[in-house]
């Protein structure tokens, strides 16, 4: 009751409530396939590359979601904006961040830097599987397994270059990834110190998708 | 009241549903987009071929309308909580969100709120120590970001809420009108 009584129209306004179910269900869905594809699962497995079509599924939706969502989840509540992020990031060492109905600025370039890694990963990896989705993937193994080789020749004239290209996007691949995985603690870190300078868990409103407290 | 709010989390469930399945259709598309891609490029005049892409087509269209659909459905949600935040008496805290909303600087904030408390230019003037021209111009600011053509129509934004006899959380046409019209 007390944060009613303090509050009059001047002051800083309602702690935002922004993250609708699609935004929330896509964060954890990419978070979860990251930690599984970036620690667990076999790299070329079937695991993987299914999960990476999940990934390159989720990633698109969330990015149609960008045009057509609510109002905080549209890029144009969250435009790219460094010199507001290094502000923020100031306000936040001094102990007082201010609130944003969407991502904070520094939040921002951090969104677009996990997107843009994600899409490298996702893209690198369709370039190592030959843009085979993984039921032909699958298809291709069985017929192998069943004593017919013949998808494994290689019958487009480039194979050279090819080769020398899949040695190329296998390096971003794994330089991507651990730049995302290592973005992802900085992301974890940010919300922990931002969540202790404001004085409300930040985790909540992207799990229940409720940050008010009523 | 429990009825209600029973009711209210039923409300808040359906947009949950509709974001899983407008993930999954999305993943879906994408696996099959993919597919007929790969079997496009093999035969392009194929019969199944055609068929793939007729399907892929149709699910990407489907991801898009679910998607304006969904984002209906939030937007009900969102004014319907506006309401209810303004009828339980917490009209002050909606409207410093709604001044935040349309981007009004502190100044701004300031002017707008005097001016809902029915101060006129010269009141507020004297109370800021400002020129009246100043304030004028102020005014025709925060109409100008809020889209409303005068103070009236400024007041009426946030009465009208009230006046509204949709108060129960009863999904309701003219309120989702009424959230497209000012989005």
């Amino acid at each position: 009751m007390s944060r009613d009584l303090d509050r009059g129209a001047e002051a800083a306004p309602l702690p935002p409530d922004p993250w609708d179910p699609l935004v929330r269900i896509s964060h954890w869905l990419i978070a979860g396939v990251v930690l599984v594809n970036g620690l667990l699962s076999k790299p070329g497995g079937n695991l993987h590359v299914w999960l990476g079509w999940v990934a390159l599924g989720t990633l698109a939706v969330r990015l149609l979601w960008g045009f057509v969502g609510p109002s905080e989840a549209r890029f144009s509540a969250f435009l790219p904006d460094p010199v507001g992020a290094l502000r923020h990031l100031r306000d936040l060492l001094r102990g007082r961040p201010s609130e944003y109905p969407s991502h904070n600025p520094a939040g921002a370039i951090m969104v677009y830097a996990l997107w843009g890694c994600l899409a490298i990963v996702v893209a690198t990896g369709l370039v190592m599987t030959d843009m085979k989705s993984p039921v032909t993937i699958a298809e291709d193994r069985a017929a192998v397994a069943a004593g017919d080789w013949s998808v494994l020749v290689d019958d487009s004239e480039t194979a050279e270059s090819d080769h020398e290209g899949d040695g190329i996007a296998k390096e971003l691949h794994e330089l991507a990834a651990n730049l995302m995985l290592l973005l992802a603690m900085v992301h974890v870190g940010g919300v922990v110190i931002e969540s202790r300078a404001l004085r409300r868990n930040l985790v909540r409103p992207m799990l229940t998708g409720r940050g008010k407290m009523k | 009241m429990t009825g209600k709010s029973s009711r209210a989390s039923g409300d808040r469930r359906q947009p949950l549903a509709l974001a899983a399945v407008l993930l999954l259709q999305g993943i879906a598309a994408v696996f099959f987009v993919g597919d007929a891609v790969g079997d496009m490029l093999l035969d392009p005049t194929s019969p199944e071929g055609m068929l793939e892409s007729l399907v892929a087509l149709a699910l990407v269209a489907g991801v898009v309308l679910s998607g304006l659909q969904l984002r209906a459905a939030l937007e009900r949600l969102a004014t319907q909580e506006r309401t209810l935040d303004t009828a339980r008496g917490k009209l002050s805290d909606v409207i410093a969100t709604q001044f935040q909303a349309w981007g009004l600087t502190p100044a701004e904030r300031d002017v707008g709120l005097l001016a809902l408390k029915g101060l006129d230019v010269s009141d507020i003037a004297a109370l800021r120590g400002a020129a009246q021209g100043t304030v004028r111009a102020q005014l025709t600011r925060i109409y100008a970001k809020a889209g409303v053509s005068g103070r009236a129509q400024f007041g009426a934004w946030f009465v009208e809420d009230l006046l509204e006899d949709d108060l129960t959380l009863a999904p309701n046409e003219k309120t989702a009108a009424r959230t497209a019209e000012r989005s």
